[in-house]
């Protein structure tokens, strides 16, 4: 990683921003920043609600509603191994993937973010998935595609933190 | 003229075809190309042709058949209808290319101009037309860039066959005329019944020419624009008028292939801390500390806060 | 289609994706929940975030796979922040070890809740009631008790068998997804001396114990390498990119690196576009089992800028 050293030196005039990461620079000196908590509300079984979910190959500056399913999901096609769609006039190829075995997508939501970084934190569990669709822009799908690769992470996860035998 | 396979899917290119008369694959024959639709930002882009034998050429002349300097959309429909019942002599072929298919070819990664499609697609045709037998020895079309290189672009791909490449030709050529109005009616026809593949209850027709400089098709660009979307898949993104309209009203989209310097990408980024890149977290020696190879080549890093 | 807009910055996000161990929400009971948590990130001695399920019973990791330039639609939302968590189960012996290795120093015997106390972490004493953490403790301490009470001191022997076991797990592991682990770079010099199998047992292991080291400090991971038997890399660091050094051997030899992944942004440098003189040496070297180079440089490989 021939970069690290350059990248590191420019750390210093990335100024201040709103960006989550540098917050705790600043405010590690304080040891109270690191006891407040982020709970996770988990709804009730059969309150759990599922929602399509798609990893797509562009930034979009929104948070917010949409009508996916109005323009996206309307207008996707199923191919014999991929799906087809256009966003903006820009060709997709994407693909649906399963979350491993044993795990389950979940999709958090934060409803009311404290004053402080020394308060408590919720999110609550908004959603549910199994399966998520991720969208090349327009290389199909393949099994060299990054997130594919990083679904790999939950079975080395076990090896590395199971329980070893006695 | 059967537009059913396009209007299956019209989000995709589609070819179209009358049968070959039998005269066309005994017989020398001219063969005539155009298109409609290159300038508007809505519909798609139609590039048809239409062949006969040379020997018929007078015989389609005298028949007014090839007339296309009628205006009127019933007219042309009129005399497309002539075409068609000329059918023992004359043979056409069309590509429709959708909307869909113009905005993702010039979008693409490489990109694709409309040029270089206007000519890949014209050349698909006469090949299409010598495939199926038609004995082409002279081909007539319409500037799509300079003529020149153009005629000799297609006179290099097609061999034996005599090129001729005019502005205006379809005014100079009847064979080319006649390709002139099966393209305008099939255009007219599907933009006429296009069906909206978005979920936008009923859509509003009244977007005048679909030229990018008709208020009346500028209004209805702005009334069926979605910040996310941007629109359906009936209007051409990769028209300016279509991007500019995107860039003031529409939220911000990023691709990795945008002309963006690594300065701008800080910046919206929100200045994320460098050293997130490398997976460890704010304070104690993370300078020091690499992470391992399985995690950044699968882009996964450690999180300091959520 | 260049985007010259200015980026508003990423006000902070209020929604992540996230693909979490089922036991994360099958075990939350109507009086607890989940909660992420900061503790001390053993490797790097900074903050990182955890998870604790319901009660304390057990503990996850959370790791961020991030690509630049991604964004999420869920359900009828779009979310612009298009990293996807990965909250998976964590061992918490490696987080209550180093308070025990710390406390080890003094030689004494003591309860186990005294030495795991961290006033920067107050949540570091929650990982005693992890379901695992005070059985397993002895996996790196010796224990006494007296009466009721249970005394531990830490045991660097222990440790090292109990580590050398991760590896192990590890390395099975690795082997079973087939995940490539080929460096190309050995701890001799480039004349091979062992056979075949041992080079490769030895990437495993090496590959293995620097997972395992993103979980233990610098000074343990030297002494677990030596307990390996690996011998510390006397040339440049694993991660050089590999056209650097090229063994003249028969063996298959991969790309460490794939380039054409990396995104312009995280480096300065672009995607490689000419073969370099190890490369040149690599075509002429037996490539079965290899990946063609084409399939490195994919058409995924951004467009040439002017």
């Amino acid at each position: 990683m021939g970069g690290v050293v350059s990248l590191s030196n420019t750390r210093k005039t990335a100024g201040t921003t709103s960006g989550v990461e540098e917050e705790n620079t600043s405010c590690c000196k304080k040891m109270s920043c690191n006891a407040s908590v982020i709970r996770v509300h988990v709804p009730p079984e059969g309150q759990l609600q599922r929602a399509p979910v798609h990893l797509l190959p562009c930034e979009i500056e929104h948070s917010g509603s949409a009508q996916v399913s109005q323009y996206f999901t309307a207008t996707t096609k199923d191919r014999k191994c991929e799906k087809t769609v256009s966003f903006r006039g820009r060709e997709l190829k994407g693909q649906e993937i399963s979350c491993p075995q044993g795990y389950t997508g979940l999709v958090l939501k934060e409803t009311n973010k404290p004053g402080s970084d020394q308060e408590d934190r919720t999110v609550k569990v908004s959603s549910v998935f199994d399966k998520l669709t991720y969208w090349n822009l327009e290389t199909p799908p393949n099994s060299d595609d990054m997130i594919v690769m990083a679904m790999d992470w939950p079975e080395l996860a076990d090896a590395i933190h199971g329980p070893v035998q006695d | 003229m059967d537009l059913s396979p396009f209007e299956k899917d019209n989000s995709v290119s589609c070819r179209l075809a009358s049968q070959i008369p039998d005269v066309c694959k005994m017989e020398d024959c001219c063969l005539g190309i155009d298109e409609a639709g290159r300038g508007p930002v809505l519909g798609p882009m139609v590039y048809g042709i239409c062949f006969c034998p040379v020997s018929k050429k007078e015989e389609l002349k005298s028949s007014k058949v090839a007339d296309s300097k009628t205006l009127t959309e019933a007219e042309r429909e009129n005399l497309f209808q002539k075409l068609d019942e000329a059918n023992s002599y004359v043979g056409w072929a069309l590509q429709i290319l959708s909307p869909n298919t113009i905005s993702t070819s010039m979008l693409q990664r490489t990109k694709y101009n409309l040029n270089a499609l206007s000519h890949d697609t014209a050349i698909g045709l006469v090949q299409y037309a010598l495939d199926s037998g038609v004995q082409l020895k002279e081909v007539y079309v319409d500037t799509v860039g300079p003529a020149e290189k153009y005629e000799q672009k297609l006179s290099h791909i097609f061999p034996g066959i005599n090129v001729t490449v005019r502005p205006k030709a379809d005014s100079l050529f009847p064979i080319v005329s006649a390709a002139s109005i099966c393209a305008k009616v099939a255009r007219d026809r599907v933009v006429k019944g296009w069906n909206f593949a978005e979920e936008l209850g009923d859509v509003e027709t009244d977007y005048g020419s679909g030229y990018p400089n008709d208020p009346k098709t500028k209004a209805w660009l702005l009334k069926y624009l979605d910040p996310v979307f941007g629109y359906p898949q009936f209007v051409r993104f990769s028209w300016s008028t279509a991007q500019t309209l995107m860039d003031s009203k529409a939220v911000a989209v990023h691709w990795d292939d945008d002309e963006e310097d690594g300065e701008k990408t800080a910046q919206r980024q929100g200045n994320k801390s460098m050293l997130s890149y490398f997976g460890a977290s704010a304070g104690g020696n993370e300078q020091n500390h690499q992470t391992h190879r399985f995690f950044t080549e699968r882009r996964l890093k450690s999180l300091s806060t959520l | 289609m260049a985007a010259k807009k200015k980026r508003a910055t990423n006000v902070q996000n209020d929604s992540w994706v996230v693909v979490a161990a089922d036991s994360v929400i099958d075990t939350h009971s109507s009086d607890s929940d989940p909660a992420f948590v900061r503790l001390r990130n053993p490797s790097t001695d900074a903050a990182s975030l955890y998870m604790l399920s319901a009660g304390d019973k057990q503990l996850f990791e959370v790791k961020a796979f991030e690509e630049d330039f991604h964004s999420w639609f869920v359900g009828q939302t779009v979310q612009r922040d298009g990293r996807l968590l990965f909250v998976t189960p964590m061992d918490p012996l490696y987080l209550i070890l180093p308070y025990l290795s710390k406390a080890g120093k003094e030689g004494k015997f003591q309860p186990v809740n005294q030495i795991v106390m961290d006033e920067d972490f107050p949540a570091c004493s929650r990982l005693l009631s992890c379901t695992r953490s005070l059985a397993s403790l002895l996996h790196i301490a010796e224990e006494k008790e007296m009466g009721s009470l249970k005394f531990h001191r830490y045991s660097h022997e222990k440790t090292m068998i109990w580590l050398q076991k991760k590896v192990e797990r590890t390395v099975v592991a690795l082997k079973k997804k087939n995940i490539s682990v080929g460096e190309g770079v050995k701890s001799t010099t480039y004349i091979r001396v062992k056979s075949e199998s041992d080079h490769h047992e030895e990437d495993y292991l090496r590959y293995a114990h620097g997972l395992i080291s993103e979980y233990i400090s610098e000074d343990l991971s030297k002494a677990l390498l030596s307990h390996l038997q690996l011998p510390e890399l006397t040339s440049p660091k694993e991660t050089e990119p590999p056209s650097k050094k090229r063994k003249l051997s028969d063996k298959p030899v991969e790309a460490g690196e794939d380039y054409t992944k990396l995104n312009s942004t995280d480096f300065a440098r672009k995607p490689p576009k000419k073969m370099t003189a190890a490369q040149k040496t690599l075509s002429k070297v037996d490539k079965t089992g290899m990946k063609t180079m084409m399939s490195f440089f994919s058409p995924k490989v951004k467009a040439e800028k002017k």
